[in-house]
């Protein structure tokens, strides 16, 4: 494809194309290896939304797929280049332009890396909330693309509920500056909206306002130690009941525990006395962090759990914190595969869906574990193997089938945070049916009438 | 052992997560996905696994456009070993063996004598510099030149240790190496700084040479362990690693000599925290002063690598301390890498050095001679020295080295 390298090198510099096989094996794939592999033709650099729109108008014209890419940490296949063509890496778009504390906003490029957006957000004393545990490296133009959410989903919701303006390029070249600084518009269409959740099949996100909140003044860490999967199930959906909103509550079986316990060296280590684990992290004023504890140690107290630690250490508590993010790639330490799913069930259902579950790995003799967001009824039921091979590929498709009906069943949705990609299209009409499907297929041949976003994903052809 | 063989299953352990991109300076500086430790180990799977692609010169230079720094082994929550497969995958690419860069590693730094020839040499290029170049400056006397041998406590003997003085100290910062000798002996630490002492083997691995690693392993293993001492330090955190991870690495678990390294790596502590531990009896006096510390990449190996050197001049009164806003950031030196990649490194240095200028530091400490002289070359205004160093000002001594 030298042509194609020639050309992009014409368009942008000789430093923002690279198309050696060396370089290109790296754009491969994103988290999910093991769904799909495919080396693009070259890989483009942007610096700016106007070298965006020069590729895109080239890709466009030559009818060459595109695919955009952040860090590549999705765990759908997103970024995965399956019909080749042209990977737009966005992480040199970098600026953080603006930190508005007087309107609570932020503007940044969508290259910026979600973790560094937070540190610099905090530094002023501001607050934004969305916590995808990839956050050290993913950037906020993947997570607008995907409505990445995490742990603190239960309280402030996920990326969606944060974005006020997005500005992208259409595959034409055109550049679209939608939304903008202010809370509130109604104004035509919500096209801020319909870019969030995309995936990179309408446009490329090149800038992105962002609504930011006040750091909250206190915050308190607490363990709490159930008897079993389906008590600690009853408690979350109890203390969801009882008002108490806490901002973080995250589900943790024993094993988990386990492996955190001898993988981490914790300052306090987590008894392992129980089956299951509640995580739960309060914010906001000293006195509604208080208020809140007292909550859930009553609720616990009726429901008979056995054990509330209280970790006043904040030290200790980070500790804790850091070892949930790293628990899925620790997992990867002991197992070759671990298939993270993200169906996303009412929070009144979550005992229902736990059972579920529980007997889903037993009927499938497998091994599911589940760490995840229980506060906003995101699981994260991980399907974990020891083996590849074309039998335990077959079993993981199979599991996934039963999860997703599972969950479904309950009211849920298919996906709570990741998105479609290429893993979850056989789904899709599963949740959607086929006319909404019809409709958003109509709204893709608006935007991109050739075909040339990200094709290949959320639906296959 | 150092063959790629030997982490085939290892490497599958890598999720392709991606965090790495978090911490691998060359990607950082980069961000070009094909220079994170990721696309290195997807591109060794490739290459010498799977056989789907071949070693290409752009293969090479992406495996060689690394510092060994162990960030990403560091970050890695998976525990993927990647700084090991990468210095394995080193060995079977192969070094220019007759090069002049083997030469002076294997030569020079082997047999630890400098020709006077090439110290001139080095002063003279450093002078005028080559092409304009920065290139590493040799002191003019090496330390074995004022120390060696059996160096006394001062009062009642605590402990008795063996000094390992790395190549940084021996050649091109001996101050450094007095300044270990005065504070030990000051806070009654007998030192024995043994004799025939080649260079910790390090270099040499990352050049591909074995061979050459093994050499230097025997020869300074056969030498330590020998020895009757409490522990043995170093003031180098690249050398202390090397003692501690990679000497077992460079033999077959089977090879006898595994059981003397074993010894030594037990043995082995980083000078900063090995004292610090024992705790020191000989209070310091008030030195005013404002210090910034620049963390070694090559911290992992002991775990208060990094805490140690602020606690011991947290003694002293009027010693402030300044945190920079990221301590860890690699300075790009990475032995040789910053002569063979001078743009990368010097894109690695940057923000590094601009952290520094921000701060209101007057110096900076930090236990790497490479970093310490990478640092030097673009701080005119800020010294840059060994912890070490800084406490033994402030006992009232001069570090200098005349
Ligand atoms: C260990 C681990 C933990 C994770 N934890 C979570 C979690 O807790 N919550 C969660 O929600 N996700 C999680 N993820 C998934 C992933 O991190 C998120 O989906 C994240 O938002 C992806 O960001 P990215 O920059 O890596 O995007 P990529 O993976 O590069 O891309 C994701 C999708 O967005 C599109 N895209 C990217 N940038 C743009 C752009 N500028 N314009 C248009 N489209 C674009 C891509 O085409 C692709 O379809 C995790 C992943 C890993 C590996
Ligand atoms: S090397 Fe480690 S941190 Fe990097 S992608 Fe692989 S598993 Fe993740
Ligand atoms: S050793 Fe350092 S430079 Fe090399 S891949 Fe790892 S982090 Fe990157």
């Amino acid at each position: 494809m030298r042509s194609l390298s020639k050309d992009l090198k014409k368009l942008l510099g000789s430093d923002q194309v690279f198309t050696s096989p060396e370089d290109l094996l790296a754009y491969a794939n994103d988290g999910t290896f093991y769904l799909k592999r495919q080396i693009p033709d070259a890989v483009v650099l942007p610096h700016a939304a106007e070298d965006v729109a020069k590729v895109l108008r080239y890709a466009d014209q030559h009818e060459i797929p595109l695919t955009p890419r952040g860090a590549g940490t999705g765990l759908a296949g997103g970024c995965t280049p399956v019909k080749g063509g042209i990977v737009l890496d966005m992480k040199r778009m970098n600026a953080i332009r603006e930190i508005n504390k007087d309107n609570m906003t932020a503007s940044v490029q969508a290259g910026v890396v979600l973790g560094n957006f937070q540190k610099a957000v905090e530094r002023q004393g501001l607050f934004y909330p969305p916590d995808p545990q990839s956050m050290s490296v993913c950037t906020l133009g993947g997570n607008v693309a995907t409505r990445a959410g995490g742990p603190r989903g239960v309280k402030y919701g996920a990326t969606g509920h944060y974005v006020l303006g997005v500005n992208f390029v259409l595959p034409d070249g055109e550049i679209i500056q939608s939304g903008g600084k202010f809370v509130k518009q109604s104004v035509g269409y919500d096209l801020p909206h319909l870019m969030t959740g995309s995936e990179g099949t309408l446009g490329v996100i090149t800038d992105i306002d962002l609504r930011l909140l006040p750091y909250p003044e206190d915050n308190l860490t607490l363990v709490v130690v159930c008897e079993t999967l389906d008590q600690a199930a009853a408690l979350v959906s109890a203390i969801i009941a009882r008002g108490a909103v806490p901002a973080m509550m995250e589900y943790v079986i024993k094993l988990a525990v386990s492996v955190m316990n001898s993988q981490f060296s914790f300052k306090k280590p987590i008894p392992e006395t129980g089956e299951a684990y509640l995580l739960v992290y309060l914010d906001g004023s000293t006195a509604q962090v208080k208020k809140e504890a007292e909550v859930i140690r009553e609720v616990a107290m009726d429901l008979k759990v056995p054990d509330v630690i209280v970790e006043e250490d904040k030290n200790a508590a980070a500790q804790y914190w850091t070892a949930r993010k790293n628990f899925f790639p620790m997992v990867m330490s002991i197992f070759k595969r671990a298939i993270i799913e993200d169906v996303t069930v009412p929070r009144n259902k979550i005992p229902a869906f736990v059972s579920a579950v529980q007997n889903i790995a037993l009927a499938r003799s497998v091994t599911i574990g589940q760490a995840g967001h229980v506060g906003d009824g995101n699981l994260h039921p991980t399907l974990m193997q020891l083996e590849i091979n074309p039998q335990t590929t077959l079993q993981a498709k199979e599991t996934i089938d039963d999860l997703i009906r599972a969950g479904l069943e309950l009211g849920g949705t298919i996906s709570g945070e990741h998105g479609i990609g290429i893993h979850k299209q056989e789904y899709l009409e599963w949740e959607l049916g086929p006319g909404q499907v019809e409709l958003m297929r109509r709204i893709k041949k608006a935007f991109d009438p050739k075909g040339i976003m990200n094709p290949g994903k959320i639906w296959t052809a | 052992m150092y063959t790629l063989e030997e982490y085939r299953d290892v490497m599958e352990k890598c999720s392709q997560c991606s965090f790495c991109q978090a911490t691998c300076p060359v990607f950082l500086a980069t961000l070009m996905e094909s220079q994170l430790a990721r696309n290195r180990l997807n591109l060794i799977r490739e290459i010498f696994f799977e056989k789907s692609m071949k070693l290409t010169d752009r293969a090479r230079e992406i495996l060689e456009h690394c510092l060994l720094c162990t960030n990403c082994t560091q970050t890695c929550a998976s525990q993927v070993p990647v700084t090991d497969i990468l210095i394995a995958a080193r060995q079977e690419m192969g070094t220019d063996k007759g090069g002049v860069r083997a030469t002076l590693m294997g030569k020079v730094l082997g047999k630890r004598a400098l020709p006077p020839i090439l110290g001139k040499l080095g002063a003279f290029a450093q002078k005028i510099g080559i092409g304009g170049k920065e290139m590493p400056r040799f002191a003019e006397k090496t330390f074995d030149h004022d120390f060696s041998g059996q160096i006394a406590a001062s009062g009642v003997q605590r402990a008795k240790v063996a000094y390992f003085v790395g190549c940084g100290t021996h050649f091109l910062f001996p101050d450094t190496g007095r300044a270990v000798v005065d504070v030990f002996s000051k806070n009654g630490i007998g030192i024995d700084i043994p004799e025939g002492q080649v260079c910790c083997g390090i270099p040499l691995l990352a050049e591909g040479d074995l061979e050459g690693a093994r050499e230097a392993v025997r020869a300074n293993v056969a030498i330590l362990d020998a020895l009757d001492v409490d522990a043995i330090v170093t003031d180098c955190t690249s050398c202390g690693m090397m003692f501690k991870e990679k000497a077992g690495k460079c033999f077959p678990q089977d090879d006898p000599i595994q059981e003397k390294i074993g010894r030594v790596a037990e043995k082995m502590g980083e000078a900063t925290d090995y004292l610090n531990a024992l705790g020191l009896v000989v209070e310091p006096e008030a030195l005013a002063a404002r210090y910034a510390y620049h963390v070694p990449c090559h911290r992992a190996w002991a775990p208060g690598v990094k805490d140690a050197p602020l606690a011991l001049l947290a003694r002293v009164e009027g010693l402030d301390y300044v945190p920079l806003d990221n301590p860890e950031h690699c300075c790009g030196a990475a032995g040789t890498f910053f002569m063979q990649h001078r743009e990368t490194a010097e894109k690695i240095r940057s923000p590094r050095l601009a952290d520094i200028r921000k701060s209101d530091a007057q110096m900076v400490v930090t236990q790497c001679p490479t970093c310490r002289m990478y640092l030097s070359f673009r701080l005119d205004d800020r010294e840059v020295l060994h912890p070490l160093s800084l406490l033994l000002k402030s006992y009232g001594a001069d570090s200098d080295f005349r």
